[in-house]
């Protein structure tokens, strides 16, 4: 597009044609002057050519009258006949002089000339000569050098021809310009003759105009084609000083070839100088009218363009999400435009608003969401920063909410969730809150230090766990709080509210209802993550192996199985405790992995200390997620076949809370397979009868806890011998984990507990190690010496 | 040209009286025929011829010695006479006229006289006089004065009839006075045996009579 900008367009537009009509206008008034002009100078120049002619004939007519007569005096025919030159001079002379004349002399019919010097003649008397002989009283233009003279030639008769008296009058500039006043225009006159020579057309010297100086070749041709013309008429000449309009007479000339010619010419740059002021003012009025009119054109594109940009800059703030109305100036199509636009603009905000006011607020109870909550705490965050505060996010969890909406309704708990929320709002008036989850609300607000948001929260948790009256009911909230302060114990704002959230699991693990944010306690996700992109790779490396933990038989006083726990040995890290990866593998499935793994070092493992003479049953971890995995029970039952001796797999009973239906089928093939199933850490967590039914289980395992607690507690010590009573009622042998002094194993012992497990009998170990291991036992039982066992290790099992 | 009818009967008659007069055996006559450049006829042209021995006094020509002016025109337009003879200048006409001549061979003015007056000019020298009218421009004329016997002007066919010339060598001048010559004649020879010579055909080149319309 030419032009950006439509205000130029149409000024150039409507100026341009305006401008071309002008023109065209213009051009028409001076061709039309021009033509008028052309036609007035022509006709003045036809009626100028005749008055010439007029004046020309009653010239010669003088002249000839007034030769004539004296050629007929008496006297003057005598003076002649007797040759008297004096009187004849005198005679010329005086008529001369009467007639106003220039030249008066007579011409004998031997050529001789009488009363003027035959020089001045330059050779004119040769052509009177040769006019006489053609005519008697011959008449016209007599060329005397450069100069044209009108001359007439009367024969004397006395009364034989003895002679010619020849008048002749100059027609020089002098004499053509009293022809040039006799017209109504200031034309240019001159006569002009042929040179006797060169036959090139001369003009006389001194006249003006077209003719004056040289004849150009161009004006010669010009009268050349003009006299050769039928009859006289004016003719356009392009002369280099400018055009003009000319028109050429012949004339008759004495002796000479070819009649000499009046030149009349009229400039057409004179002829249009009357209207030059007409033409100036056309032109001013056309420039006036131009300027006026691309000053209009501009002012009228600017009434129509100004609304428009104001559209397109008020587009551009519609975009920007700024106020875009605009002021309707007009009431045509781009007033209505504005109005329509208005009117769209407002409801393209007040859609806007409304999506963001959905994005930003939690449906169901209409309080600001977690996104809306993240918003304001980044703004908090950096103003906080800027005036040297610290930022406090509050997580408040109601507890037991999937409960208590199970009881009310998902209706009502939105309704508590809301109350609790307006409660928060009236509590910490301009503090942005939001609903993070379910039962989760959270609040932002700047402290001074991390005292103060204890402090405040606090007071939050005292006063919101009130009863909260929903139309007649009255529900109790009881809540657990987190609360994360940026900086000091959180660095990145933008996990405040994660961070209040862990926090409150962290309460929750300690059974507080309020927990700062712990990080210690939290640890480091991120590397968790990474490891586990890691395990992999350190499983085919190796760096994933098993320690193995001797099972003491305590009624055979000997090892007669061990636990495989897994281990891993990072290039960087070092030694990786379970509890690092195991959860993490859990999550990430990469557990079925290493679980078969694990299960296949303990058997290959178990081979091998068969093959040193040492028949060891082999427990391994299963994790609860596996029980349930199909593919898992097929892969680990492929392994289990080519044990050496017994395998046992250690399961919780949670294991099976999750699908119990398959978790016990499966757990039944592994039996059928001759598998020994162990229920793992019995007595911790929800430990169900039900499950402890249901489950074709062959061993029981009591939870470390308990053990430990044995040497301190009664407690513990009758929760151990009744489990041990259960389990041997059920059919099931009992291993206690934990043994670590040799009066709990002393205790289990009398408990009738059929296998121990600790680090009083043996910390986990390699399989070199358990096979030396094993030998001691062998030699001890010969020998009954208790060996002494103080070797640090650190250890956990699977699960 | 005008003439005047009568003249011819008289020049007829005076030139058989010639024929009678001349000796047969030495002489015989000579017929001219004058004719312009297209071949016209050429009247009033005077053919002179010059015999040796013959002698000029005494010549007498057979027509009148005088110089009409009637209806405002001289008659004859050419009147040939011999040296010495006197001329008459009757005046028929009921104006007056003014008889000049500027001729180098009789210069002379008769002033202002009027019906049937005569004056009469002795023309002693031979030539050419050319009359005027200062009152009529258009009155013109002219008189052959001669010193030869041989003369006689053409008649309107361009003939003429010299009459007992002598045998011999003759010079013969034929004379016009609009002939376009020198002296506005020029000179023939002509071989003239005893029985005359065959007809002498002469071009003359002659120009237009000047003109005198605007005349007063």
């Amino acid at each position: 597009m030419l032009f950006s900008r439509l205000r130029t367009k149409l000024t150039v537009l409507y100026a341009g044609l305006f401008g071309a009509a002008l023109i065209a206008i213009s051009l028409v008034v001076y061709a039309s002057i021009a033509a008028n002009a052309r036609a007035v100078v022509r006709d003045e120049l036809m009626s100028s050519g005749t008055v010439f002619d007029r004046v020309w004939t009653l010239r010669a007519d003088e002249l000839r009258g007034s030769a004539s007569l004296l050629s007929r005096d008496f006297g003057f025919r005598e003076a002649v006949a007797s040759r008297d030159e004096a009187t004849i001079g005198s005679a010329l002379e005086n008529l001369r002089v009467r007639l106003g004349i220039d030249m008066a002399f007579i011409i004998g019919v031997d050529g001789r000339v009488t009363g003027q010097d035959p020089t001045a003649l330059k050779g004119a008397e040769a052509r009177l000569m040769q006019a006489v002989e053609q005519e008697d009283n011959p008449s016209g233009v007599l060329m005397i050098g450069d100069t044209p003279y009108q001359a007439t030639a009367t024969p004397i008769l006395s009364p034989t021809l003895v002679g010619w008296v020849v008048f002749a009058s100059r027609l020089d500039a002098k004499e053509m310009g009293a022809l040039e006043r006799l017209s109504a225009i200031p034309l240019d006159a001159a006569v002009l003759g042929r040179d006797d020579k060169s036959r090139a057309w001369v003009a006389p010297p001194g006249v003006s105009g077209l003719a004056g100086g040289e004849v150009s070749r161009a004006l010669a041709g010009e009268i050349d084609q003009a006299m050769a013309a039928k009859a006289p008429e004016a003719r356009d000449f392009r002369a280099p000083g400018g055009d003009a309009l000319t028109l050429v007479k012949p004339l008759k000339a004495i002796g000479g070839d070819g009649p000499a010619a009046l030149l009349l010419s009229y400039p057409m740059a004179r002829a249009m100088a009357p209207y030059s002021p007409m033409l100036a003012i056309i032109i001013l009025t056309g420039a006036g009218g131009i300027t006026v009119l691309v000053i209009g054109s501009w002012m009228l594109a600017r009434s129509v363009t100004r609304p428009i940009s104001v559209l397109d800059e008020a587009v551009q703030r519609l975009s920007r999400g700024e106020n875009a109305a605009v002021e309707p100036t007009t009431a045509d199509e781009l007033g209505r435009l504005a109005t329509s636009f208005n009117a769209m603009a407002s409801e393209i905000r007040e859609r806007e608003r409304r999506i963001t006011h959905l994005a930003l607020h939690d449906q169901e109870t209409n309080l600001p969401n977690r996104l809306a909550l993240d918003r304001a705490v980044e703004a908090l965050a950096s103003e906080a920063r800027r005036n040297g505060l610290k930022l406090a996010v509050l997580s408040l969890n109601v507890n037991r909410f999937t409960h208590v909406r199970g009881a009310i309704g998902y209706a009502l708990a939105g309704d508590m969730m809301a109350e609790i929320g307006q409660a928060l709002q009236r509590l910490r008036p301009g503090d942005p809150i939001g609903r993070v989850a379910n039962g989760v609300l959270a609040v932002a607000f700047p402290v001074r230090e991390v005292d103060e948001a204890r402090r405040i929260a606090a007071h939050l948790q005292h006063v919101l766990e009130a009863p909260v009256r929903l139309g007649e009911h009255a529900v109790d909230v009881s809540l657990t709080l987190g609360l994360a302060v940026y900086p000091d114990l959180v660095d990145d704002a933008a996990l405040l509210i994660n961070r209040a959230s862990a926090a409150v699991d962290q309460a929750r693990a300690g059974h507080r209802g309020l927990a700062l944010f712990d990080v210690a306690d939290y640890g480091d996700p991120h590397a968790k993550l990474s490891l586990m992109s890691e395990m992999l790779g350190a499983i085919t490396a190796g760096d994933i192996f098993i320690h193995l933990q001797p099972k003491f038989d305590l009624r055979l006083g000997r090892s007669t199985g061990a636990e495989a726990l897994v281990r891993w040995r990072h290039p960087q890290r070092g030694m990786v405790m379970p509890d690092a990866f195991i959860p993490m593998a859990e999550e990430t499935g990469h557990i079925r992995t290493l679980t078969e793994h694990v299960l296949s070092l303990a058997i290959a493992q178990q081979a091998a200390l068969k093959a040193q003479g040492f028949d060891i049953a082999m427990s391994v971890n299963m994790s609860g997620r596996l029980v349930g995995d199909a593919e898992f029970c097929e892969e680990a039952l492929q392994l289990a076949r080519q044990a050496q001796g017994e395998l046992c797999l250690e399961v919780t009973e949670t294991a099976v809370i999750a699908d119990p239906q398959r978790a016990l089928e499966n757990l039944e093939r592994f039996a059928d397979a001759g598998i020994k199933i162990s229920i793992d850490d019995y007595g911790s967590g929800l430990s169900s009868l039900a499950y402890l039914k249901q489950m074709r289980a062959h061993e029981l395992k009591i939870d470390k806890a308990f053990v430990i607690g044995m040497a301190e507690g009664q407690k513990d010590a009758l929760l151990v011998r009744s489990t041990v009573d259960l389990a041997h009622s059920l059919g099931l042998k009992i291993t206690a984990e934990g043994v670590e002094t040799a009066m709990v194993q002393a205790l289990l012992t009398a408990m009738g507990c059929d296998l121990a497990q600790g680090y009083f009998i043996a910390r986990p170990m390699a399989q070199a190690d358990l096979a030396a291991f094993l030998q001691r036992e062998r030699d001890q039982d010969a020998g009954e010496v208790r060996p002494k066992r103080s070797r640090p290790a650190a250890g956990a099992k699977i699960a | 040209m005008r003439r005047c009818p009568a003249l011819f009967a008289s020049f007829g008659l005076a030139a058989m009286f010639l024929a009678a007069l001349a000796p047969a055996a030495r002489a015989g006559d000579v017929a001219f025929l004058v004719v312009d450049a297209k071949h016209k006829p050429v009247g009033d042209a005077v053919v002179t011829a010059y015999a040796a021995g013959v002698k000029a006094d005494q010549i007498h020509f057979p027509w009148p010695q005088a110089m009409d002016q009637h209806n405002l025109q001289f008659d004859p337009f050419v009147l040939i006479v011999p040296v010495g003879a006197n001329v008459s200048f009757p005046n028929r006409d009921p104006v007056r006229h003014h008889v000049y001549s500027f001729s180098p061979a009789k210069v002379f003015e008769l002033k202002l006289y009027g019906k049937d007056e005569t004056r009469s000019v002795r023309f002693d020298h031979a030539g050419v006089v050319a009359l005027g009218c200062n009152i009529h421009d258009g009155m013109v004329a002219f008189i052959k004065v001669v010193d030869t016997p041989f003369a006689a002007k053409t008649d309107d066919k361009g003939q003429a009839v010299l009459k007992g010339v002598p045998a011999g060598q003759v010079q013969v001048h034929i004379w016009h006075p609009y002939m376009k010559s020198a002296g506005n004649e020029i000179v023939r020879t002509v071989a003239v045996s005893a029985s005359g010579a065959p007809l002498q055909t002469i071009q003359i080149d002659v120009r237009n009579a000047p003109d005198r319309r605007g005349s007063y």
